[in-house]
């Protein structure tokens, strides 16, 4: 893109109308944050000039880019703060500038490694997790909430090594992180429902999607992380295998990806899907299993933010609605708060409890007048926000269709 | 597959949307962003019907008037909380105080009971972006002169970190404020200290005739509000709110709502590319999504993108172009007028349809046959000079669903 068309596209498009500002949930939980049209178009134009302003403000984005998806206007908001937050970090590097850069970012950027060590011993870590004197520690030391509900360690998922078969039809399946390390019981469960559906699904011995590294700061090793899962994507890529995930941060990420086609890195682009919207794919092609059985729920469903930047709408609630029986409704309430790592951070966990305060109110409002039993959200970490903040239990929708297949006597 | 796709989520797009999901049918929205009505005054102008019924082409003389009268019922059969009737107006005030009018305002926004009032309190809170007391007094003097205005100025101590720093509360930070439990129970006090003013300044207090002006709290959405209003003694009227607005967006809010009550899909952020299409039959919508791009099949369509300032329309020196599905477009030879607040020629660019909102070509042939177009997208009118973008919404929206 020419500088002049970026110039266009980044400020021309913003008419001023504070809609992003108005609807940011962060802004309205912290009025220190001068929120996304200030941090974002406003001073782009300075930055445009090489003047940094309110660089201090930057890492306050929680990156959930409800400000891209309202903004009437199609600017590109969450980006142009994400730019200038790396760039900040950069001319830290380089030389002085404002914003900190921790320990903590190092840690909470790895989930990965952090997943493979308390995977050795997850009940240990369980218990340090669970520990208040640990977890009091952590927060004077590392800044990582003592309230913040870090997610429990169970079996890791193990990968799937399978030869490449053109006469079979295969999926090539990105657990990420979370469901890798912290919930193996729904990783089984999303190969379970694919092979049910014809599919032979691989795993093979992914990194990390790489969000979490760029959220706190590590974008060298979140380029590095990312370059090293498209070379490990590219023979399936090239044979035109999809790659699913039921994560909607990974998702995002994967679709995101840039292609380093410079370098020679990445030849065919990846054909990334959600879950659910493989899944809605087969059905429109009268290719997905409809023999569910009839199971009489009625759930709350929250739709992520990630799940939401992806434009794809809500191919779960599609799904879901083809069980008899079932009965969905979209919660609807904004942001969880917790945004990745984002409500662990000491000075930003009370902002994330209150961004996801109305979608508690709504989940336990919900549950107790009897407007739905369960709560079903794809995102691992808004189920242990939801969990945390309204006391519901809430889980990924794919295990509706382990019950409706029978998988769940 | 979807019975219906709408593209653009605005008033028309919504108002189709809800009403083809209330009669069974699947229907899919895609809006690239929040639609303008939250930064409208979440009024609506209807405008003269039985003279824009006789002006050639207007959107009103091809459905007629009976249609219109449809949108519009079904519109407050939808919010029983907006006041107005057929062929008349009502009075709300803009920001700065000047009264307008409309034709359908929420409850609290009506300003009728100004004309019989003897004093008017005008509530102004420090701090508050985009309000400005004395502008707003000097109004209200011309405007009612036989009542006195008195300001009466408070602070909120819900703000005081905005006070700190120096930074304003805006308009929807102001109106959410007051739809909190802090918020809502303040309230009460307010209204109480209000009333001792009242009482402090006239003697015979009880005879003469009250109201209080006050900047947007959005109450007519609120049932905590409107429970505290009902017992309150006097008028208590909202003046509406530079963008974005509370009251807009709480009808936005409120509209999506029960769009997906009904079982309908709101695909909010993304944009349609363009539509696939075979002979005179639109078949897929292809929108943007981030890898490739995702294709939603329908039976049939509505385009409610909302023209040029809707960004459905794009204008260039040269040309303008709807941007979706390529309709041809009616073009005025002369685009402006030299008085800026008259009618502007340019606000007639659009699709011009048939009576079933058909888009048609220059030879006046139908150029598919599945889609209808609906909104501000539509040829012939100036919403502005005529008073009626909410009214060409309505009647057009509610009859795309009621057809699809």
């Amino acid at each position: 893109m020419t500088e002049q068309a970026s110039r266009r596209e980044a400020l021309d498009a913003c008419i001023k109308c504070s809609v992003c500002t108005a609807m940011c949930p962060v802004t309205a939980a912290n009025p220190l944050y001068s929120g996304p049209k200030s941090i974002g178009p406003d001073a782009e134009r300075f930055r445009l000039e090489g003047i940094e302003i309110g660089t201090s403000l930057l890492s306050y984005c929680s990156e959930c880019r409800t400000c891209e998806l309202t903004c009437p206007s199609g600017v590109q908001i969450t980006k142009m703060i994400a730019r200038a937050r790396r760039k900040a970090l950069q001319n830290k590097k380089g030389n002085i500038k404002t914003m900190p850069l921790d320990v903590r970012d190092y840690i909470l950027g790895r989930t990965e490694y952090l997943g493979e060590l308390a995977s050795l011993m997850p009940k240990l870590t369980n218990i340090l997790i669970g520990a208040s004197l640990a977890r009091k520690a952590m927060e004077s030391i590392l800044g990582i909430s003592s309230k913040a509900p870090l997610p429990g360690y169970g079996s890791k998922l193990q990968n799937i090594n399978r030869k490449i078969n053109s006469k079979k039809k295969q999926v090539v399946y990105f657990p990420g992180c979370f469901t890798k390390y912290n919930d193996s019981p729904t990783g089984k469960a999303i190969i379970k429902v694919l092979e049910y559906n014809g599919y032979e699904v691989i795993v093979p011995s992914f990194n990390c999607c790489a969000t979490p590294l760029e959220a706190n700061g590590r974008f060298k090793e979140a380029e590095d992380t990312k370059r090293k899962n498209l070379a490990l994507m590219q023979p399936y890529a090239q044979q035109g295998i999809p790659l699913i995930t039921g994560c909607t941060t990974c998702g995002l990420a994967l679709k995101e990806y840039p292609s380093f086609e410079e370098e020679g890195f990445q030849k065919t682009p990846l054909k990334v899907y959600d879950l659910f919207e493989f899944l809605w794919m087969l059905y429109q092609k009268n290719e997905l299993r409809t023999d569910f059985k009839e199971i009489n729920t009625s759930l709350g469903y929250h739709a992520s933010c990630h799940l939401k930047a992806q434009g794809i709408g809500v191919p779960a609630i599609r799904i879901l609605r083809l069980i008899p029986g079932v009965k969905v409704v979209e919660l609807d309430q904004g942001c969880c708060g917790l945004s990745g790592s984002y409500g662990f951070k000491k000075e930003k966990y009370n902002i994330a409890m209150q961004i996801g305060q109305a979608l508690f109110n709504r989940a336990s409002e919900g549950i107790r007048t009897g407007d739905f039993e369960n709560i079903a959200c794809e995102c691992g970490v808004c189920r242990v926000q939801i969990n945390h903040g309204a006391k519901v239990e809430t889980n990924h929708p794919v295990w509706i269709l382990m019950q409706a297949y029978g998988f769940c006597e | 597959m979807w019975d219906c796709i709408v593209i653009g989520g605005g008033l028309a797009g919504l108002i189709a949307g809800i009403r083809a999901a209330e009669r069974g049918k699947k229907i899919l929205i895609i809006s690239k962003g929040l639609s303008s009505l939250s930064y409208s005054s979440g009024a609506i102008d209807i405008g003269d019907v039985g003279q824009l019924e006789r002006q050639t082409d207007h959107p009103y003389s091809l459905l007629r008037q009976s249609v219109v009268r449809a949108g519009m019922d079904y519109f407050q059969k939808l919010f029983p909380n907006y006041q107005g009737s057929w062929g008349s107006t009502e009075i709300m005030l803009t920001p700065l105080g000047t009264p307008k009018e409309t034709t359908l305002v929420s409850k609290m926004q009506n300003a009728g009971p100004l004309n019989n009032a003897d004093i008017i309190v005008l509530v102004a809170p420090e701090g508050l972006k985009d309000f400005f007391p004395d502008i707003i007094k000097d109004s209200l003097e011309k405007n009612y002169p036989k009542a006195r205005i008195i300001i009466y100025p408070f602070k909120i101590s819900a703000f005081d970190a905005w006070y700190t720093l120096g930074k304003p509360v805006t308009g929807m930070e102001y109106a959410n404020y007051w739809n909190t439990p802090s918020g809502i129970a303040e309230f009460k006090k307010l209204l109480i200290s209000i009333h001792r003013k009242i009482a402090d300044c006239r003697k015979n207090f009880k005879e003469i005739k009250k109201a209080v002006v006050s900047p947007e709290l959005s109450s007519s959405w609120s049932k905590p509000l409107q429970d505290i209003l009902a017992e309150t003694p006097f008028p208590f009227i909202e003046l509406t709110a530079f963008p974005p607005s509370a009251n807009g967006h709480n009808l936005y809010c409120a509209l999506t709502k029960k769009f997906k009550s009904l079982g309908g899909e709101l695909l909010l952020g993304s944009e349609v590319e363009f539509v696939q299409c075979r002979g005179k039959i639109a078949e897929k919508a292809i929108v943007k999504s981030k890898v490739s791009s995702s294709a939603f099949a329908a039976r049939s369509f509505v385009l409610a993108t909302g023209g040029i300032l809707g960004g459905g329309i794009e204008v260039t020196p040269d040309s303008a172009q709807e941007t979706v599905m390529g309709l041809p477009l009616f073009i005025p030879s002369k685009w402006t007028n030299a008085q800026f607040l008259s009618e502007q020629p340019y606000t007639h660019t659009g699709v011009e349809v048939d009576n079933q909102l058909r888009p048609l070509d220059s030879k006046k042939e139908i150029v598919l046959n599945n889609v209808r177009i609906a909104g501000r997208m539509l040829a012939h009118y100036d919403p502005w000079s005529n008073n009626c973008a909410g009214g060409v919404s309505l009647a057009t929206g509610w009859f795309a669903g009621e057809n699809i």
